[in-house]
């Protein structure tokens, strides 16, 4: 934090004076980590940008690249967890950047086990709307989108469950679902399989015969398992497999309405109205997620945020496999990324050895950006 | 005088053979004046070049920071080891051996995995159900990581290996690898096959120059001197001398042997007598020759040739052309 001792630290004191005087408690994790959760859960791109070494036993440590993940372990080692708890912080995380500094400073929040979602996520927005209003900039540009409008859009559609793991994993890659939409499209698999014969007459049977089958070849094989997948995994795949055949193609109004949906942007309220015509010609449901993306809207307009300049996508989702529902970023054309950015992330304390499922939600604030864009102190 | 060209070369190993093999079929032979055991070294009757006897990571890591000026090294090596490795060193020359190629490698029984679809579908699957990533033990991180980012697959976990790599998956450690292979059986050995579309990177030995390093006009002459005697070598290699004599021979037949056989006459058209040299690649040669008599030549030789130099040095254009490019637009 050294070089940061300029006058843009005050006004970072006052925002987390503010974020201590709303009840979030003030939390501070070492700047040393253990590397795995961050490979584990940002995927292995976040490799090359962190800082790793290693204590004498091997064991790959970094400088916290990011503060979420952090927090979220300090919470579940404390007697708080599993139980509602907020935090805010500010302090130094560590990335290479090119042509920037590797040290730069964050402030945010992370709010773990409220139920009540929707007021939740309002106010993670606000909370960071105080931050831009503190740097004296009037109006940034505010995106939102909805990780969880496309998880439940795809769980409705009539799609075999491979193509739709594949559609959930790439939502987040958008070269790589237009391919996706593009391949299966095409035929449903790369080509005949090499076991087409095998394939074919497994059509339609059951679990057990497969299994028993899968076994049977790999041993006449003398083909041993090894490593993590286990006989019933491959049989089961196998299984998945045949029962798509190797003729079965995404059929064009499936795409077309998948194309359809990925198109929604506007302001939230429009856009809630074009998604339930869509749900209606399709005859789908998208139940509680567009319930919970209306009264989340609501919880907004309450907490005073203009609702209409809001820029919402359906196809906005970060590029963060984390993130499970709500997402935002607030922009300034000056900045090269989001002054703040954050959302929900209901799936990553389990990943880091949570018994239970904790919802969380949260934000960081790029204290550097702000101060870059903000008006002079 | 200045600072010498200084040329890095494999210390040990069939590497090192076959570099030294390779260096002394274009006339330069690698010396150690100061005894077998000394890391440093020269080449006999060519001033101006200093070799560094190094292992192949320290050779590619000596590029990568321009300690060096030019280095044999192992293609595999230098693109896993300096980032974005284009912009750091120029490929100059393929050289022929240490071929190796970097693989995507699974269980043999993942029978349902045929093709790296398959396998960013596993890797999801994978993730859903046990809740942790698959691992992936290599010592090729970098390669891996691209190549995976390429195919779109997210949900894997790199676990660096030092040692055998092959061995991971029975171990325990992980669940896929990527390794370099030369023929499959020590994968196969370990129950272990490569995935169709899974070649990351096929390899093999190159020569590379370093962009960073300091080139002085003194080492750019020697690195041209050195490089024309590669390219003399490569080219004669590339060729045999066919030659012959008969009244009947002319431009139009020459013409036909150019377009049949893609031979080269470097000492012009046949002379008055009907005199002509031509170099035919070596697949062609038997056939050129049955066509040469069939026109009406009494006798046609075919000798191997040992240097072909010709005014132009391809080699080292290529190399100054690079560099030329670093000065014009220099890199942030």
């Amino acid at each position: 934090m050294s070089s940061m001792a300029t006058n843009s630290d005050l006004r970072a004191q006052k925002l987390i004076s503010s974020y201590v005087r709303a009840g979030y408690g003030l939390i501070d994790p070492p700047v040393v980590q253990p590397a795995e959760p961050f490979l584990d859960l940002s995927g292995e791109d976040i490799r090359r940008r962190m800082f790793l070494t290693s204590d004498p036993h091997g064991r790959e440590l970094c400088l916290r690249p990011d503060l979420t993940i952090p927090v979220s372990r300090e919470y579940l080692a404390s007697p708080a967890a599993g139980k509602a708890a907020s935090y805010c912080y500010l302090g130094a995380v560590f990335r290479h950047r090119e042509g920037l500094a590797a040290e730069f400073l964050q402030a945010g929040i992370e709010s773990f086990a409220r139920a009540d979602k929707a007021a939740a996520d309002a106010e993670m927005l606000a909370l960071g709307l105080e931050a831009t209003t503190l740097y004296e900039l009037s109006s940034p540009e505010i995106r939102i989108g909805d990780v969880g409008l496309f998880s439940a859009f795809v769980a409705a559609l009539d799609l075999p469950p491979p193509w739709k793991r594949r559609l959930v994993k790439d939502f987040n890659r958008k070269w790589s679902l237009a391919h996706d939409l593009d391949q299966l499209a095409l035929s449903g698999a790369h080509g005949p399989p090499e076991y087409h014969g095998v394939l074919a007459a497994l059509a339609g049977s059951d679990p057990k015969a497969a299994h028993h089958l899968v076994t049977d070849l790999l041993s006449i094989a003398g083909i041993e398992a090894v490593g993590g997948r286990s006989v019933a995994e491959i049989a089961e795949r196998f299984l998945e497999q045949a029962a798509l055949g190797t003729g079965t193609r995404l059929p064009k109004e499936i795409r077309a309405l998948i194309e359809r949906f990925l198109a929604v942007r506007g302001d939230p309220d429009d856009a809630i109205g074009e998604l339930r015509t869509l749900a209606a010609d399709a005859k789908i449901s998208l139940g509680p997620a567009l319930d919970l993306f209306e009264t989340r809207t609501g919880f907004l307009a309450a907490r005073g945020v203009d609702v209409r300049t809001l820029q919402f996508a359906t196809a906005f989702g970060r590029g963060f496999d984390y993130y499970t529902g709500f997402v935002f970023e607030l922009h300034d054309a000056r900045a090269n990324g989001p002054l703040i950015a954050g959302g929900r992330y209901d799936g990553l304390l389990t990943r880091l050895g949570a018994r239970e499922p904790i919802p969380a939600v949260g934000f960081a604030a790029s204290i550097e950006d702000l101060a870059a864009c903000g008006a002079k102190p | 005088m200045s600072a010498p060209l200084i040329l890095a070369v494999p210390a040990k190993g069939r590497l090192q053979q076959n570099a030294e093999n390779f260096f002394a079929r274009s006339g330069l032979d690698l010396v150690k004046p100061r005894g077998p055991r000394d890391y440093r070294g020269a080449i006999a009757g060519f001033d101006g070049v200093e070799i560094a006897f190094l292992s192949a990571a320290e050779i590619t890591a000596q590029l990568g920071q321009g300690a060096v000026h030019l280095g044999v090294t192992g293609e595999d090596l230098a693109r896993e080891m300096i980032p974005e490795a284009d912009r750091e060193v120029v490929f100059i020359d393929q050289l022929g051996f240490g071929f190796a190629n970097v693989a995507v490698a699974v269980p043999q029984a993942w029978i349902d995995v045929r093709n790296m679809a398959d396998l960013d579908d596993v890797a999801t699957s994978f993730r859903l159900k046990h809740d942790r990533k698959m691992r992936l033990a290599t010592k090729y991180a970098n390669l891996t990581r691209g190549f995976f980012a390429d195919h779109g697959v997210v949900d894997y976990r790199i676990v660096e290996s030092s040692g055998a790599t092959e061995a991971a998956p029975a171990a325990g450690i992980a669940e896929l690898i990527v390794d370099i292979t030369t023929t499959g059986s020590t994968l196969a050995a370990n129950g272990l096959k490569v995935i169709d579309d899974g070649i990351i990177l096929r390899s093999q030995a190159n020569l590379v120059a370093a962009r960073t390093a300091a080139w002085d006009a003194a080492q750019r002459e020697t690195a041209r001197l050195l490089l024309d005697r590669i390219a003399a070598q490569k080219r004669a290699h590339s060729y045999r001398e066919v030659r012959t004599r008969f009244a009947g021979l002319n431009e139009a037949m020459l013409k036909t042997a150019r377009e049949k056989f893609g031979v080269a006459a470097p000492f012009g058209g046949p002379t008055s007598s009907g005199m002509l040299t031509l170099h035919c690649p070596p697949k062609y040669v038997h056939a050129l020759a049955s066509f040469l008599r069939e026109h009406g030549a009494e006798a046609v030789s075919v000798a191997a040739l040992d240097y072909v130099y010709a005014r132009d040095n391809p080699l080292y254009a290529r190399l100054t052309a690079e560099l030329e490019r670093d000065r014009a637009a220099p890199k942030l």
